[in-house]
């Protein structure tokens, strides 16, 4: 509280150098040293095809098909998972403490999980819990009853789902985090105007919380994007499910896992190079 | 929803309102009345329940028990709180500016979202608010890029833009540099001359000399003497406790 105004004007010229060194920057400098690690791992699997076709570029033509199963899991689950973190981090920072329980009790468990034993609950042991329901139903909803008894889970679906609800609570930890992170004020002063709180989350706090939690949220979709392997084990045919299958007929583990290795390597990369990227150009001074 | 305590004249009334927090008593029993057009003063040491009882007029805070009737709808049961905040545009101390959004931006938000003008509307809205308060040149700016009497100049030109029928003002020189109260004192004095009704906790005495009708002052969540620019001294001040505030805030 000594000389808030002080403080105020220091910030407001930081904020002004900020915006010349970043317009100042010719494009070239933008990148930085780390996508020289990138085009390396790049260069290296290239080689790599190009030298020793066989297996290399044999492995990789097989495994392309995981490559876009990962890729497609990773993406649609991240979809759902932004917003489910978003309605978890509303029902988070929820004044009714029903919600706010709500929302806390499933952070709570489902970060006491692993990822691993979810997907296997999910596939394996959920259509059991639902055909049970659906004999319960039979004299009730025949036609209902009839569909979950019968009940086969897709094996892409049951990934995405496992996929979201996991990281669902983690998102919803940093979406809350983020909200909690915008001054009271910025409530006061847009409830002040007559709006709702709604749209005061909106139209005022979420903008903001957005460039706070999007450098946490971009890390999560890495994350997300290797955790996905584990959805081999149900029957998805990702990239290291492919692995798999290519070392258990080719008998070649060194090469095989090289690939994958190197394949999900050159994704990360790529991705954690644009959410540092993403992170700089959105980030600002108060 | 007529009531007969509620005067044409008085556009806010408080009834012998408690408010606690935890243990702390911020308002034990007060009582006023603002009447419409008038300019009102809270002066008084800082935790006398000056800021509690403003916002209560606002219904950022809840009252315990009494009654706030704001432009002759009661607070306490009001069916659409939203409705009742339009009328009364609120000054912070901190002023509170959106940072996001530029000066023009933030005076046009809430036109948009609450009163649903269209953009154009709102825009000349904004424009004519800015020019107001004196800096129709900063409206692309982001707060960050203003000053502090600007950003409070701005804050203004956003409450006014809804055109409230009451102005609460929150200690809203406190935060700022002596050398840009005086621009900010200024929109508050035009709008006084205006006829706008105004609740302002401000120990600014020019101001309250200027524009005050009459001066509250408050201490441990009472009302403790109600007085004139006038009567604003240490010889007509009748209470003890007045005086001691006034000795050393004179000084």
């Amino acid at each position: 509280m000594t000389t808030p105004s002080a403080h105020k004007d220091a910030k407001v010229d930081f904020t002004k150098k900020m915006a010349m060194v970043e317009d100042a920057l010719p494009l070239w400098r933008r990148f930085d040293q780390w996508w020289l690690l990138f085009l390396a791992v790049v260069a290296i699997t290239a080689i790599l095809m190009i030298q020793k076709p066989d297996p290399y570029k044999r492995i990789a033509f097989f495994l392309w098909d995981g490559v876009r199963v990962t890729l497609g899991i990773t993406v649609v689950s991240f979809v759902l998972i932004l917003l489910l973190g978003l309605i978890g981090g509303l029902g988070r920072v929820s004044k009714n403490p029903l919600i706010s329980g709500m929302a806390s009790l499933y952070v709570e468990i489902i970060r006491g999980i692993p990822l691993l034993v979810q997907l296997m609950f999910i596939y394996y042991a959920s259509p059991i819990i639902l055909r049970g329901i659906g004999q319960r139903l039979v004299g009730i909803f025949p036609g209902i009853a009839a569909k979950l008894t019968t009940v086969q889970l897709n094996p892409f679906l049951a990934a995405v789902i496992g996929l979201t609800v996991c990281y669902g609570a983690y998102v919803t930890e940093i979406f809350r985090a983020g909200i909690e992170a915008i001054p009271k004020g910025q409530m006061e002063a847009a409830r002040s105007l007559g709006m709702s709180y709604f749209q005061a989350m909106r139209f005022v706090i979420l903008p903001q919380a957005v460039r706070i939690i999007l450098p946490p949220v971009g890390n999560e979709f890495v994350a997300l994007l290797k955790d996905s392997s584990l959805v081999s084990v149900v029957a998805v045919a990702d990239m290291t499910r492919r692995g798999r299958e290519f070392m258990s007929s080719t008998f070649m583990p060194l090469e095989t896992w090289l690939m994958v290795a190197l394949l999900y390597l050159v994704m990360t990369l790529f991705f954690s190079r644009i959410v540092a990227y993403t992170e700089r150009k959105t980030s600002y001074v108060r | 929803m007529s009531d007969n305590l509620s005067d044409a004249g008085n556009i806010i009334e408080i009834e012998n309102v408690h408010k606690r927090f935890g243990r702390v008593v911020a308002l034990d029993g007060v009582s006023l009345t603002v009447k419409r057009g008038e300019v009102v003063v809270i002066i008084g040491p800082s935790g006398s329940g000056k800021s509690t009882l403003l916002r209560c007029i606002n219904h950022l805070e809840t009252v315990d028990s009494g009654r706030i009737v704001v432009d002759g709808i009661p607070l306490t049961d009001a069916k659409n709180i939203d409705l009742v905040r339009t009328e009364t545009g609120m000054v912070f101390q901190l002023f509170n500016l959106f940072p996001h959004l530029t000066a023009l931006e933030n005076v046009m938000l809430a036109q948009r979202v609450v009163r649903k003008r269209s953009e154009d509307e709102a825009e000349r809205v904004a424009h004519q608010q800015l020019e107001k308060v004196g800096i129709p040149e900063k409206a692309d700016a982001y707060p960050a890029q203003l000053s502090g009497g600007q950003q409070q100049r701005v804050a203004i030109a956003r409450a006014l833009a809804m055109q409230p029928k009451i102005m609460l003002f929150d200690e809203p020189t406190s935060a700022l540099d002596p050398e840009m109260i005086k621009e900010v004192l200024d929109v508050m004095l035009d709008l006084a001359r205006e006829g706008m009704t105004m609740v302002v906790v401000s120990h600014e005495m020019g101001f309250v000399r200027a524009a005050a009708k009459r001066i509250f002052f408050m201490c441990e969540g009472h009302i403790v003497e109600e007085t004139t620019p006038e009567g604003l001294s240490l010889a007509t001040c009748k209470e003890e406790r007045t005086r001691q505030f006034l000795r050393n805030i004179l000084i």
